[in-house]
């Protein structure tokens, strides 16, 4: 509170013109402190050294030897790095396009049409239906799953077979043509409660009136969904897609639940390797190049994202300017 | 008086000093007073080894007025992945559970985390205890290779396989309990005839490998396992013995002994398969012993693998002493306490090998067959340890290859090459 008052003074003498106020941006920078150092101390500081690590041949303790690029030369000749990046692109389009398309389409639903017929309660009870798996732990919703699609007594076995299709019961995690699927359609269900969410707030801010306008209009359900809707939410679909991709390439529990990255490292993906690189391999530098590499995709990846976002809001006020 | 700037200054430096310092985690090291004996171990409760462990805690804190016993249940797993870490700060126990082998408690010694037993072993009396095949893995070289060198560590019990069978189906279909390899065989052809898939396997965890490695025992020899697992030679996975094991192993998917749905599943599933009564044969390790006897609901007996003197086994896992250990005439207090008689026979009798048992005091019939097959296998030099000993992150390299070997994605030459690939790599250069 005395920093704020000093300033107060200080700048207040100073401040003749119509100038905009510096007081509040340093007031405010204050409260921003903590979470900066926290970012330096739990980000950044593990990152660098993480980085460091990455240079070197290390076994997770005593002396690292320095090995210059060594790590990354290996990784990028290692097949094993290069086939758990594309198993994570299929996992991208599992939690992150899928759900955002899902995720639009059952949020216009539950606004459009089971909120206006069946009331708003309806729809927000819906609505946390589909949001209920983003709220169970992982390692809960994994071994559930590992139930359902058990070859010999697994719950999705049993209920082909009791509906006359036999013929379809499948091996589902322990199948390498097939396991990498199933972990793909487990994480749509597990993601579809969050586009859903934000989608849902992004519409409430729509005007109604671009609606009934169009409705006056004659468009039908489809028209107002992808001139109105869609192009309304723009900012929202960029969210959910940036940040489900972002943590697409980050997964792990659900692998670790479910597969461990098998079989024969069909559903491997890189945060797993790097977890059994570190820690069953012990080979800690290598470990630190695959999770540095990955840090640096997923950033730029973020980058990107922001930077497209950025882009399409300034084309849209410039539109309407 | 501080300015407003030094203050967000100040402020910054003791926010990122505490940030810092709780970043390296909390310093509670234990103390060195002799008082105290902080303990880690993995063991179930009901297991042999656990109920054995717990008796063995009261044992000691009755011979020990004044000094308290800190137990830490961990999980297997907890330990196996941060033991490095714990061990190498000073919140390292007295005395913890490690897993024996060159990539486990090997790699540690090498690293200097764990003390040298040497001179407490001999004082105290556990070099006579250990019969040679148990003591290989207690004793650790230079590059942290078992077999000879110094002594890091003491196991109280051991463990080998054996083929599981369960007596009911066996009567069901006629067979006759195998007692040769042929006669296996034309059992499991039996229950395929029948429709009945004859092994319990897991793919997603050690059992599958287990049984890769026991069909390339049966065709090998002490000098091999030496070769593979000290480094005593050279390790050809295109050898008559490995492409034996890939062979057959494939083969036996083929003609349904082995179900190629089992690719993915865990150990503990196909424990339960054989619980059930699904698959008539689990071939696998003594620590399922106890469970069965507790849970089968029909009966069943147990052989060795037939025409193999090989199979797998080893001492049991290992109470080490870290090197930042606070109190260590208390650590190796309690290991003289779990080798006693007292524990070792009680171990004995709740379905686990001692290493030190009275064999008069075994009063368990079932006990006593466990025993006695260990007899058998240790007199014979019998125990060849695991297939994944000898290069650190090999489990996860035979469980993903003989994943594929399951799913038939990947043919017995393929195998054997991806195998040698990732031996060469991880073991020491001859």
């Amino acid at each position: 509170m005395t920093v704020t008052v000093e300033r107060d003074a200080r700048v207040v003498g100073k401040d003749h013109g119509s100038r905009p106020s510096r007081r509040p941006r340093t007031s405010y920078a204050l409260f921003l402190l903590p979470g900066i150092l926290a970012f330096l101390a739990v980000v950044v500081l593990p990152f660098v050294m993480n980085t460091y690590v990455s240079f070197t041949d290390w076994q997770g303790v005593g002396s690292p030897t320095w090995s210059g690029l060594a790590n990354y030369r290996e990784l990028m000749d290692d097949s094993e790095f290069w086939a758990s990046f594309r198993h994570s692109l299929f996992m991208v389009v599992a939690m992150a396009a899928v759900p955002t398309v899902i995720g639009l389409v059952l949020a216009a639903a539950l606004f459009d049409y089971v909120g206006k017929h069946f009331g708003s309660r309806v729809a927000a009870v819906l609505r946390a239906c589909f949001y209920l798996p983003q709220v169970l732990p992982i390692a809960v919703a994994g071994i559930v799953w590992s139930w359902i699609l058990a070859p010999d007594n697994g719950s999705l076995n049993a209920l082909l077979n009791a509906v006359g299709l036999g013929s379809w019961q499948q091996d589902w995690l322990g199948d390498p043509d097939i396991a990498l699927y199933s972990v793909m359609g487990v994480m749509v269900w597990v993601q579809i409660g969050f586009p859903l969410v934000v989608f849902m707030a992004g519409l409430q801010r729509v005007d109604p009136q671009l609606y009934e306008a169009a409705e006056l209009d004659g468009a039908g359900w489809w028209r107002r969904f992808w001139h109105i809707t869609l192009p309304q939410i723009r900012p929202e679909t960029y969210v959910v897609l940036t940040w489900c991709s972002i943590a697409a390439l980050k997964v792990f529990g659900a692998v670790y639940v479910l597969t461990k990255g098998g079989p024969g490292g069909a559903t491997n993906v890189p945060s797993y390797f790097s977890f059994t690189t570190f820690f069953e391999k012990t080979q800690v530098g290598y470990g630190a190049a695959i999770s540095t590499v990955l840090t640096v995709i997923i950033l730029a990846l973020s980058l990107v994202g922001l930077k497209l976002q950025t882009r399409a809001e300034d084309a849209e006020e410039g539109a309407r300017a | 008086m501080l300015t407003a700037r030094r203050r967000v200054v100040a402020t910054a430096v003791v926010l990122t000093g505490s940030l810092l310092l709780a970043s390296c985690g909390d310093s509670d090291s234990g103390s060195s007073d002799g008082k105290t004996l902080r303990l880690w171990h993995y063991e179930a409760p009901n297991s042999a080894m656990g109920v054995a462990w717990a008796e063995a805690i009261k044992e000691f804190e009755a011979t020990h007025p004044g000094v308290q016993v800190k137990f830490e249940e961990k999980s297997f797993e907890q330990i196996q992945k941060t033991a490095q870490m714990a061990l190498n700060s000073s919140d390292a126990p007295d005395i913890l559970e490690y897993n024996k082998g060159n990539a486990t408690a090997g790699l540690l010694s090498k690293q200097g985390l764990l003390t040298d037993l040497t001179a407490a072993a001999t004082k105290r009396g556990w070099d006579k205890k250990l019969s040679a095949g148990v003591r290989t893995t207690s004793v650790y070289d230079a590059n942290g290779v078992m077999g000879s060198g110094k002594w890091y560590g003491v196991p109280n019990y051991a463990e080998y396989t054996m083929v599981f069978y369960n007596k009911a189906l066996f009567a069901k279909y006629k067979i006759a309990e195998p007692k040769t390899f042929g006669e296996l065989t034309a059992a499991m052809d039996t229950f395929v005839k029948n429709g009945v898939t004859p092994l319990a396997n897991s793919g997603g965890e050690y059992i599958a490998q287990q049984y890769v490695y026991q069909l390339a025992l049966s065709k090998a020899d002490r000098s091999w396992v030496d070769a593979y697992e000290l480094y005593k030679g050279k390790t050809d996975f295109h050898d008559a013995a490995w492409t034996y094991a890939a062979d057959t192993f494939a083969d036996w998917v083929k003609k349904g002994y082995i179900g190629k749905n089992t690719s993915g599943a865990t150990a503990e599933q196909a424990g339960v398969s054989f619980l059930q009564g699904k698959a008539p044969i689990l071939f696998s390790g003594s620590w399922w012993y106890g469970r069965f006897q507790d849970e089968a609901k029909f009966d069943w007996g147990t052989t060795l693998w037939p025409d193999s003197n090989l199979t797998l086994g080893s001492g049991g896992n290992l109470w080490v002493v870290p090197k930042n250990a606070k109190n260590k005439d208390l650590a190796y207090d309690f290991i003289d306490i779990t080798m006693s008689k007292k524990i070792q026979n009680l171990l004995g009798n709740k379905g686990g090998v001692p290493v030190a048992a009275d064999a008069s005091a075994i009063t368990d019939a079932k006990s006593k067959e466990l025993i006695a097959n260990f007899n058998t296998l240790s007199g014979r030099d019998g125990l060849a340890f695991y297939p994944d000993w000898p290069v650190a992150g090999f489990y996860d390299v035979l469980v993903s290859e003989t994943q594929k070997l399951i799913t038939g994605s990947e043919k017995p030459d393929a195998y054997l090459d991806a195998l040698q690939k990732a031996y060469d790599k991880g073991a020491p250069k001859q």
